[in-house]
């Protein structure tokens, strides 16, 4: 996992919005009305605000200033912002393929070769998917559990998934499962939560950190 | 979910037999032990017939009455219980029916054993009303019990409610020429001030097996100190059984299959000719063996953990992996034998399986003889 | 079908289509039966057998044909319709029994769901055996035969009963044989059926090739599945969700197009007889008795004639994890069959439910996949209704009486039900560990 690169992305986006906002700010009638000394930046989320002298410089160094000064309070109340770091430091979440190979090969298209950037995009979204798919897997409340039970009290890691193996027959469900199949069979009866759509974002997040974890074992599925 | 208020509060004939049978059962320990004999008469009749008395855990022959004199100890069984994580009943009735149904095994045991022992991880989050529930249920025990302390009973309040409740976590005691040790093997560097945990926070991070942030579990210096001197007077020809929650050696640090300070500890007992450390938190069959020690694992009643990717003793038999559709497999609880010469035998008594016995031959012989058989179990 | 061995496969498309014509036996309400244990007399079985399998069957609709060739047939036993057609005499005929009161079909009886609707069998001198008939539709897709399995065949299965002495009663093969042989017809019989002159052997294997007729798996369900919607009402369908879902019923009756069943063809203790007996008393003994004689036919004494009856597959595996585990039952017809479970203690499909729903009874040896399952009483009835879609269509009228019946019975005495237990509220062990008034 490159952590650095992921939260710069993730700053970086935070600052632009705040400074979007902080130029509108001043205009905007419900905005807290300005002093006779200043005025008031509002973050993006409607609530943080700084103070802004009214004479200070208008340069990039003032800019990234209140830009920070902003963020600090944000993150100050809001512990979770950034659970990816959270989640990544406490479960090892095993990172997607490397793809930097592709960089400068082209695929003959308008717009020429692969870039380091579309290479980074592919790495952080699989691997976010992942890393939130380790939160609901490690959380009985994201599971909706009523018993307080979580899938990594069986499978630390996602051991013992061997998702490699679906689709199979499961015996107990006298059908032929699939990876999904047996994490909501997991969901309703071990973990007695509420089973989830196909297409729920957390089951697909869940399948996706499986899967992670038993990165490099040969598919090999119906295997018993 | 179902408005249960509506209902009749309704018994079944089951309940109401087992309500007469309980009734019947608490009257008889008024009767004088003749009239007892008589009455349990016909459940022996059997095992006389047989010669031998079945130790109903195993079917396995059992010999009761060791030979006292001559050897260094006079040979004795105990039963343990370990890892039952318990959530107070109206969070999560499942763990503790499963600590029942461990009681109410060893409660069968005929001949009832020397004593039971508690593996460590009563309670999943250290609450007292955990702790207090665990006890309630360790009170229905009918032999005596004796307690070693788990991670998850200990992080919330350090240790606060298990120690008024259970004593001290260190301790040792004799019995019947066996010198046991009991020792609190899963101590954290501090992990959680830096990061201005709460205890809540601090209890939650050590309960996940595979959360990183946590430390790795230790005896600690002052600990090994303690052993040192209680082990001063004890002549090497005693055998020593030591209690650890987690296993003392190092099998698999990202799940704390893990004792930092293993050599060490291994170091103070290397002196004495037979020593064996029974562990739990692994929640799994495990064997191993370094130079005199000998190392079993308990089973859980709560839930199994898979077997760690690397690292697993090459002594280890595995039981196979636990049936997901079975939430008691691969849980259970346990007796242990011990020989008139101090080393022991381990039984797994594995709910919905066959038992599992590991000897201290098989140990002894460097896997050689005696290789225990694994209960088989189709994959599922 | 009374041609030769080649007819059976070139008959196929035509009886398929008679078989499914024949749909819809008469029910039974009202009538009832004049011979020996509660039997309809014989003759009129066999009318009854012509009107629901009139020839030889074909692999029938609901199961895969692949899965079909998979069905355990000894060598030497190939189906063919000599065979069938000496079984299907064999079957009907009360000298299989020492005082002639019964027949196969007596206590696996046409008009009765192909079982004898009691809680244990009633056998010669009217002695209560220890488990109840379990029918023989379907016996055929089973892996094993008896309650335990102890039987690996039917061949096998067919000839126990003749000789346990309070079931049929002869005191051996050779006097079963020659009761047999009093009816002179059979000689031929045996002869063109198996080409040698009849024996106890061949007498079982007869048995067996006709009981492979009796297949009866077309029922709503399958047409279900087969994606008629309307095939199930709106309560069975629910029901069937909960069958696969919160009821937890498809972890051991696994149903599908290659095993339509709905068995996993293993034993599970679910705590049927922990109520009354000590099963660690019983092992001791029966593991002492066995060590005496082990052979198929002491250990079916042990079963049918004494109480090491309730130890289960345990008398055939002598392991630890087998005590007071029986086999997965069939879930096909299951409306038709009562009452259930080993020693037919459970009357209605309510009585069923209402075991599992409190978990089963608790006992050292419970099989850990049973626990209690909170289920309301609409979802009771939802599973209930499923169960009853599990009928073949050609016992309609009859499935729709019985459903009555229970629902009658069920409407009167519950007597397994337990709210508490069934919703948490008291824990499976809790009683025997703390005491009557449970944990605080």
């Amino acid at each position: 996992m490159n952590h650095p690169s992921l939260l710069a992305l993730i700053l970086l986006a935070s600052m632009l919005a705040a400074k979007a906002d902080s130029q509108n700010a001043a205009p905007q009638p419900s905005s807290p009305a300005a002093d006779s000394g200043g005025k008031t930046v509002k973050l993006c989320d409607n609530k943080t605000t700084v103070r802004v002298a009214s004479d200070a410089p208008k340069t990039r160094a003032e800019g990234q200033k209140i830009s920070d000064s902003l963020m600090a309070q944000w993150k100050a109340t809001n512990p979770d912002n950034n659970w990816v770091q959270g989640e990544v430091e406490a479960h090892q979440v095993v990172t997607p393929a490397d793809n930097s190979k592709l960089v400068g090969t082209g695929q003959s298209s308008t717009y020429g070769a692969v870039t380091q950037q579309d290479v980074q995009v592919w790495k952080n979204e699989t691997y976010k998917t992942a890393v939130y798919g380790s939160k609901v897997f490690h959380s009985g409340d994201e599971l909706g559990s009523e018993i307080a039970v979580s899938c990594d009290m069986c499978h630390p890691r996602a051991a013992n998934t061997h998702p490699e193996s679906y689709p199979k027959f499961q015996p107990q469900l006298g059908r032929v499962a699939l990876l999904r199949d047996m994490i909501n069979w997991c969901i309703e009866h071990p973990v007695r939560g509420k089973v989830l759509a196909p297409d729920d974002p957390k089951m697909r997040a869940l399948e996706a950190y499986i899967i992670a974890q038993r990165k490099g074992v040969p598919l090999d599925y119906g295997k018993r | 979910m179902n408005d249960t208020t509506k209902i009749p509060h309704i018994k079944s004939v089951e309940t109401r037999y087992q309500e007469e049978r309980e009734t019947l059962f608490r009257g008889l320990h008024s009767l004088d032990r003749r009239s007892f004999l008589k009455v349990s008469t016909g459940a022996a009749a059997a095992a006389v017939a047989a010669g031998v008395s079945n130790h109903f855990h195993s079917f396995l022959p059992v010999n009761v009455a060791y030979a006292a004199e001559g050897g260094r100890s006079q040979g004795f069984t105990f039963a343990y219980i370990s890892d039952s994580h318990l959530y107070v009943k109206r969070t999560n009735e499942r763990f503790v029916r499963q600590l029942l149904r461990a009681v109410d095994d060893v409660n069968k045991l005929d001949p009832q054993p020397d004593f039971v022992f508690y593996g460590g991880d009563l309670a999943q989050l250290g609450r007292k009303e955990e702790l207090d529930l665990g006890a309630q249920i360790l009170k229905s025990v009918k032999a005596p019990v004796h307690m070693m302390v788990g991670e998850h009973d200990w992080y919330f309040d350090m240790g606060h409610r298990w120690n008024e409740l259970f004593g001290a976590q260190t301790y040792s005691f004799d019995h019947k020429g066996v010198h046991f040790v009991v020792l609190m093997s899963v101590q954290e560097k501090d992990f959680w001030s830096v990061r201005g945990m709460s205890p809540a926070e601090r209890m939650h991070t050590v309960a996940g097996l595979d959360n990183a942030v946590q430390s790795a579990f230790e005896v600690g210096a002052p600990q090994r100190e303690w052993l040192r001197k209680d082990l001063e007077k004890v002549p090497t020809s005693t055998p020593i059984i030591v209690f650890s929650h987690s296993p003392l050696y190092k099998l698999y640090r990202p799940w704390n299959f893990w004792t930092d300070d293993a050599e060490d500890v291994q170091a103070v007992l290397q002196r004495f000719d037979r020593v064996t450390v029974l562990h739990g938190h692994t929640h799994q069959v495990l064997t191993n063996r370094i130079g005199n020690i000998q190392f079993h694992g308990m089973l859980s009643t709560a839930w199994p953990w898979p077997y760690a990717p690397q690292g697993l003793p090459a002594l280890t038999v595995q039981m196979n992996r636990p049936n997901p559709f079975d939430s008691n497999d691969g849980l259970g609880d346990g007796t242990v034998t011990v020989h008139p010469d101090g080393l022991v035998d381990k039984l797994y008594n594995l709910w919905n399986r066959d038992p599992m016995q590991v000897k201290a031959s098989y140990l002894s012989s460097g896997g050689k003889s005696d290789t225990p058989v694994a209960p088989t179990l189709a994959s599922y | 079908m009374n041609k030769s061995d080649g007819v059976w496969s070139s008959r196929r498309t035509a009886l398929f289509i008679l078989a499914l014509a024949a749909c819809g036996a008469p029910a039974v309400a009202g009538e009832r039966a004049t011979a020996p244990h509660g039997a309809l007399p014989m003759p009129q079985q066999q009318q009854r057998l012509d009107q629901l399998i009139p020839g030889l069957t074909t692999p029938p609709p609901g199961i895969d044909p692949t899965a079909w060739t998979s069905i355990y047939v000894p060598a030497g036993n190939e189906l063919t319709a000599d065979r069938i057609a000496l079984g299907r005499k064999l079957y009907f005929d009360t000298h299989l029994s020492k005082d002639r009161t019964l027949a196969c079909a007596t206590c696996h009886d046409v008009s009765r769901g192909f079982t004898d609707h009691r809680s244990v069998s009633e056998g010669i001198g009217d002695h209560l055996g220890k488990r109840s008939a379990p029918t023989t539709m379907n016996a055929a897709l089973l892996q094993t035969q008896f309650w335990d399995g102890r039987s690996p065949s039917l061949e096998e299965q067919a000839k126990l009963p003749i000789l346990n002495p309070i079931e049929m009663g002869h005191s051996d093969s050779a006097s079963a044989m020659a009761a047999v042989q009093s009816d002179p017809s059979y000689q031929g019989l045996f002869q063109k059926a198996y080409g040698r002159a009849p024996n106890y052997d061949d007498l079982g294997r007869a048995l067996a090739s006709f009981e492979r007729t009796l297949i009866f798996l077309n029922a709503p369900f399958d047409r279900f599945s087969a994606g008629d919607p309307r095939a199930l009402p709106p309560a069975a369908q629910r029901g069937l969700a909960l069958f696969n879902g919160k009821a937890r019923c498809v972890s051991c009756h696994m149903i599908n197009s290659s095993n339509p069943l709905g068995t996993d063809n293993l034993f599970h203790n679910i705590g049927v007889s922990a109520r009354t007996k000590n099963f660690e008393a019983l092992a001791g003994q029966a593991l002492g008795v066995l060590s005496q004689a082990d052979n198929s036919q002491a250990l079916d004494k042990l079963a049918i004639e004494t109480d090491m009856s309730e130890l289960g597959r345990f008398l055939v595996s002598k392991r630890r994890q087998d005590i007071g585990a029986f086999k997965t039952e069939q879930l096909r017809n299951v409306g038709l069959t009562a009452p259930y479970m080993h020693d037919g203690s459970l009357h209605t499909l309510w009585d069923v439910m209402d075991h599992y729903n409190k978990g089963g009874e608790t006992n050292a040896y419970l099989d850990g996949g049973i626990e209690p399952l909170n289920l309301s009483e609409d979802e009771i009835n939802d599973v209930v209704a499923f169960l009853f879609a599990l009928t073949d269509t050609r016992f309609a009228a009859q499935n729709e009486a019985a459903l009555r019946e229970q629902q009658a019975i069920a409407a009167k005495t519950r007597p397994f039900r337990d709210n508490a237990l069934a919703h948490r509220e008291m824990l499976p062990f809790e009683q025997r560990v703390i005491g009557p008034a449970g944990l605080k």
